[in-house]
Order: structure tokens, then sequence, then C-alpha cells
């Protein structure tokens, strides 16, 4: 257990006796049920089935990019395979995942009764699920950035659904924001700001980031939704539209949109860190400056995403320039603060031995490997010269959201896995698990960056066979091989030990220091 | 931007201390993992800690600023800031090429009004300036050679600049930004030719 004095400024320990809800749910309570974790545990496990399908996804293309010249997939049913992969990873599976791990936790950190307008959360849910199979049905090909007038100008007859499918994707998000800032909010008239836990603080980023940001979303899915079907034409240049209206709309969500998992893995971060060293984080108003300062560069970043354009050089570019740059130091205080609450006392055995500690660690080294590299993509001359739109773009971003924001999930899904189903995980797969998860994403993440570095274009279905390419391209298949084995091996765990696991009774993460430096040394 | 790969200057030491952040980062945390020794941080160490941060920053932007502006400086200088007219050849360029870019593939004229799909001629050395236009959907543009990418919206002309590479020989051409579904094939050969200028 943590120590009292976190619940001050940490909050309460998210504990609660461990119980099966998932196996006393019927089809009836996990559709309709407004019981906060039962909501919480809906929005897991379709994020789960969502990460299974962008994973399949993600393979498939990947197979085709392992060796050069065509093999598999046509340019259009890859592109589509790409468009989806993203779509689903990103609106279907790490933001919801995350923010769902976020309902469960929330209430109980915050000392509240439960979630205040779960209601929101259940539209929130079922809006998602209509946007995905909108989006399964019109399978575009248009990278999920959909840049005008190319996307206007490709696809099949069912490809406005696309665009409606962003629309709802847009509307669960700030649905999913009021329900998140609503609950900071409650929090900090209870606690008042100054003793708000920092799920409390995630809560309330999070939560502007999302009503800020989606109205964009909504916005540029309408205009592309009527500009598609040739009513109207306001991003299409050729009919008098303009494609920066387009850029400068869809980046102002696209950049928070970066950060939506991001908030809530933080969050969450700071609150298991604290439950397993049992010892408060080590400053929490250096947590709750860089939680702010993050929520306000997040808005303000985003041309970064289309410079070094001709219309964000001069002024707009110098000052986009210096704030991208400036991200560093939020995110840097961030891993400063855990690394610094990791040091500053023993760690103890329970924790070593336990999995979600393991992908917590995990995610802290590689917000570090995603994070450095922005300090060359912040920069305009070196961005002019190997970073945009190369393979170190998503280089940058995989090790982000796989290495931080999937691996902080996978922590938080872990942690509640005795919660959930009043059983524990097998160790030893998790433990498989966990290190399948880490090398495959380090393996991909390292090769993605040398791609980068070589100058690998985005979105190709086809390359030329240099060596530089093809050698790196067939690892990094490898890597992501890997890390589909890892989720397989997860979800036979999550099913297998939900009901054959061993029972989990009292406190399922029990502080114990056993290891033998601990120990008191044998009388001789 | 000069440098093919940026193997040197600027973007190496750019590089360079990314992986030395990302080196004492990492040491840091096996250190608080592994260390036996436990170690209570002072709070005003993070103030340091910070100061350091904005230093990387300012330097960061000072050393991609200047390097930027001397890029453009050489474009400004060649005379045709405006767009209106036809393209001159400026003093400070061995050769000015245009380029209309579509999907899917890469035109080139020279002044001489050559048309050329796939390749332009230039010879070894030279400073070459690419008039880059597009009127379909947006574009990239990118020499991995010569170490320049960009991206350039429909209607909208963009100038580029590269110093040919010494050695004879074919080098690629291609486009970065997803441009329908022909963007892979969307390539075309810088071919470096003849006597050094």
């Amino acid at each position: 257990m943590a120590s009292p004095h976190d619940t001050v400024r940490m909050g309460e320990t998210p504990h609660w006796e461990p119980e099966d809800h998932i196996g006393t749910m019927s089809l009836k309570t996990l559709l309709f049920s407004h019981d906060y974790r039962h909501i919480a545990i809906k929005g897991m496990l379709t994020s789960i089935v969502m990460l299974g399908l962008g994973g399949l996804m993600a393979l498939l293309f990947r197979t085709e990019l392992a060796m050069p010249d065509i093999q598999f997939f046509d340019a259009r049913p890859y592109m589509s395979l790409m468009t989806l992969h993203g779509m689903f990873m990103v609106f279907g599976f790490i933001i919801p995942l995350v923010v769902s791990v976020m309902y469960f936790m929330m209430p109980k950190v915050l000392g509240m009764d439960g979630l205040l307008w779960a209601k929101g959360a259940q539209w929130s849910w079922w809006t998602l699920v209509v946007a995905a199979v909108l989006l399964i049905i019109s399978r575009p090909d248009f990278t999920w950035t959909f840049y005008p007038p190319m996307s206007l100008r490709v696809g099949g007859p069912l490809l406005g659904l696309g665009f409606l499918a962003v629309l709802l994707v847009a509307i669960s998000e700030f649905l999913a924001g009021m329900v998140l800032l609503r609950n900071g909010l409650a929090a900090a008239k209870k606690t008042g700001w100054r003793k708000l836990p920092l799920m409390g603080w995630g809560a309330v980023s999070e939560g502007i980031l999302l009503i800020g940001s989606t109205p964009a979303l909504g916005l540029v899915a309408v205009f592309m939704f009527t500009d598609w079907m040739q009513w109207s034409a306001v991003y299409d240049p050729a009919r008098g539209g303009n494609v920066m209206t387009f850029m400068f709309t869809f980046w102002f969500y696209g950049h928070p949109a970066v950060y939506l998992p991001l908030m809530p893995a933080i969050a969450v971060l700071y609150t298991l860190l604290p439950r397993y060293l049992g010892r408060p984080i080590w400053s929490y108003w250096s947590a709750v400056t860089a939680f702010s300062i993050l929520t306000v560069l997040a808005f303000v970043v985003y041309p970064h995403h289309f410079q070094p354009a001709e219309s964000v050089s001069g002024l707009i570019g110098r000052a986009t320039q210096i704030l991208t740059l400036l991200i560093f130091v939020p995110s840097t205080l961030h891993v400063f603060n855990w690394i610094a609450t990791l040091w500053f006392d023993t760690i103890p055995a329970s924790a070593k031995r336990a999995v979600p500690f393991k992908f917590i660690v995990a995610s802290i080294f590689f917000l570090m490997v995603g994070g450095v590299t922005a300090y060359v993509n912040a920069q305009i001359a070196t961005d002019s010269d190997f970073v945009h739109n190369t393979y170190f773009v998503p280089a940058h971003f995989h090790a982000m959201f796989v290495g931080f924001m999937a691996n902080m999930a996978m922590a938080g899904v872990y942690y509640l896995y005795p919660y959930m189903t009043g059983r524990m995980y097998s160790q030893g797969l998790g433990n498989t698990h966990f290190w399948f998860w880490q090398i495959g994403i380090f393996v991909k993440v390292t090769m993605m960056y040398w791609l980068g570095y070589a100058y690998f274009p985005r979105w190709v279905v086809d390359y030329l066979p240099l060596k530089e390419w093809a050698m790196p391209q067939l690892i990094l298949t490898g890597g992501a091989y890997l890390i589909g084995l890892g989720f397989i091996l997860f979800v036979f765990n999550f099913m297998w030990s939900a009901s054959r696991g061993k029972a989990a009774t009292g406190d399922p993460w029990a502080i114990s220091d056993d290891s033998p430096a601990a120990a008191p040394a044998p009388a001789e | 931007m000069e440098n093919a790969l940026g193997a040197s200057g600027y973007t190496a030491t750019m590089m360079a201390l990314v992986f030395i952040v990302l080196g004492l980062g990492i040491a840091a945390l096996f250190a608080a993992l592994y260390l036996p020794a436990r170690w209570k941080l002072k709070y005003r160490m993070e103030f340091l800690f910070v100061g350091l941060l904005v230093l990387m920053v300012w330097y960061a932007d000072r050393e991609s600023t200047a390097m930027y502006k001397q890029y453009q400086g050489e474009i400004a200088k060649a005379g045709f800031v405006d767009a209106e007219g036809e393209a001159r050849e400026g003093d400070n360029f061995d050769r000015v090429i245009k380029v209309v870019a579509f999907q899917w593939g890469f035109a080139f004229l020279t002044d001489e009004d050559e048309i050329s799909r796939n390749a332009a001629v230039v010879k070894p050395g030279e400073k070459v300036l690419f008039r880059i236009f597009a009127n379909d959907v947006i574009h990239g543009f990118n020499i991995p050679a010569v170490g320049i990418t960009a991206e350039f919206d429909p209607g909208v002309e963009r100038d580029l600049w590269i110093t040919a590479p010494r050695e004879p020989g074919k080098y690629l051409i291609q486009c970065l930004n997803y441009c329908g579904v022909g963007h892979a094939q969307m390539k075309a050969w810088l071919v470096v030719e003849g006597e050094e200028a």
C-alpha cells in the first residue's frame, strides 16, 4: 500500500477488492450498463479488438514491404490497409484504451463514488463503434491525414462515408473530453487545485485538449464530405478552394491529437509509479507545471506538421520552430521526475516482479528514444534535409505511440486485470509478452530511424532495391511479427487466466521486499 | 542541407547532440533502477536542468535559422522573388530547371525549353535551381544524394537549389508526400554528366 501522505497529492490508491466483473457481465450489462467500470471494461475490450485489427493490417502491409517489388498487394489495397491501420490504431485503439483505463481508475483515485456523467462515456463508445464500422465499409485509401485535393480524387462510391466516420470520431472524442474535464473539475472543487491528485491534472489537461481540438476535426470532416459530394469547394483549389485552410484546420486538431493518448498515459504513470514503489512522486509541482505547459504548447505548435512550406516561413515558421523545440522542456520534466522518483529510494522486489511495473519502465525508456529526435524534427533546416515525410517521422511517432503510450496502456490493463477478473494473469506469459514487445518495438523503431536517415519515403507500396533500404525493411518486418506474437500471447493470457488464473484476494500489488539484500543477515 | 545524408557539419552536430542526450537519459534510467546507491535529488537541480534544456533550444534555433537563412538567401539573390515573369538564369546559379510535378511523375524544362520526363541533366558540382510547380495535388520533392526535401501545395511555386554531386552518375529524385495511388512510382533521376563546371 502506498504511504498515507501520497493521498494528499497523489490521490487515493487505485485499489478495490478484486472482483470478477468480466465473468459476471451479461451482454445487456456490457452494452448498456452505466456503471463506470462496465463502460471502462467495454472500452478496453473494444480497444484491444481494434489493436488486433490494426495490428493485423500492419502485419499484412509489413509483409509486402519486407522485400522490394510488389508481391502481395497492389497500391490501392495496400493504401487501404495503411490508412485503416493508422485510423484504427489512433482513433480506435490507443486513445480509447488509455481513456478507458482512466475511466476505471479516476473515480477511485480522485475519491469520488463513480464517474460523473458516465452517460457521456457511453455515448462516446457507441459513436466510436459506428465510426469503426463506417470505416471498414468505406475502406478509405487516402492516409489518415486525407490531404485534399488528393483525397477528393480517389476511391470508390462509398468513400464519402469515411469522412462521416471521421466526424463521428470527432464527436466521440469530444464527449470523452467532456466526461474527463467534468470529473477533473469536480475533483479540483473538492480537494482544491493545490491538492488535486496528478490524475486529476491529467484529466483536466486531457479534457481541455479534447474539447479544444476536436471541433476542428469535425469541421474538416464536414467540409471534406460536402467537397467530396461536390456540394461545396472549400478545400479543392481546382474549384476555387484553398489547401492551406485545410492544413491549418486539420493540424489544429492533428497536433493535440497526438497528445490525446499521451496525457492519460502520463497520468496513469503518475498514479501507478507511487503505487508500486510505495512512495510519492519526487516533485508534485514539477509534474503540474509540465502538464500545464504541455497543454498550452499542444495548441500552438501545429504548423510544424506542414513546414517548411512557403506559407509557414518567416515569422510563423520561426515561432513554430522555437515553440516546438520548447516542448522538449515539459516532456523532459516528466521523465526527469520519474527517474528521480525511481532513484530516491530502493525499488521493492514486489515492483520488480510485477509485469505492469516492467511496462512502466519500458515506457519511460521509449519516451526518451522517441522524444530526443524531436530535437532534429523541430529544426526547419534538418526538417528540410532528411526529416520531412521520410521514415524519420513514423519512427518518431511509433516510438511515442507504441513505445510509450501502448506500453503504458498495457501497464494499465495488467494492473487492472485482477480488479476486472478477480484473478491474476499468468506471470510467465506476461513476461514473455513484455520481452517480445520490447525487443520488437526496439527493432522496429531503430530500423525506422535508420530508414528515415536514408531517405526512405513514407506511404510507398514499392521501393528501389537499394541495400540501405531493403535490409532494414526486412528486419523491421521481423520486429513487427515479434510484436504480433506478443499480442497473441497477451490475448491468450487475458482469456485463459480469466477462468484458470490464480484467484486474487486482498491486495494483489502489496509491497514487499524479499530480495536477499533487504533480508536481515543470518546470525552466525 | 547540402551534405548528402547530413554526414558532416550542422546536421551531424545535431544528431550527435541527440545521441548524447539519449545516452545520458538511458544511463540515468538504468542507474536509478540498478545502482545500489540511492540518491534524493535536490529540487534546485531541476532548475539547472531546465536551464540546460533552454540553452539547447536556443542553440538549435540559432543554428537552424542561420542555416536556412543562408539557403534561402541564395534564392533571393537570384532576383526572381516574385514569380511573375519567365524563369531566367540567376547570376549565382549555373543552371535553372523548371519542374512540373504531376500525378505521378516529374517533368523538367530547361531554359532552352527542352522537356525531359523523368531526368534532370546537370554537370558535376553545378549549382542548380529547381523552380517546382504542381497543378493537381500536394507533392513532395526529394533528392537523397544532396539532402533536400520539400513539400509543396498545388498552385504555389517553390524554389529549391542544390549543389550537384561531383561524381557523375544517376541520382534518385522522389516524391515524399502521399499524392495518390501512384505515389510509389513518382520518381525521376538527377543525371550528372559531362565536365565539371
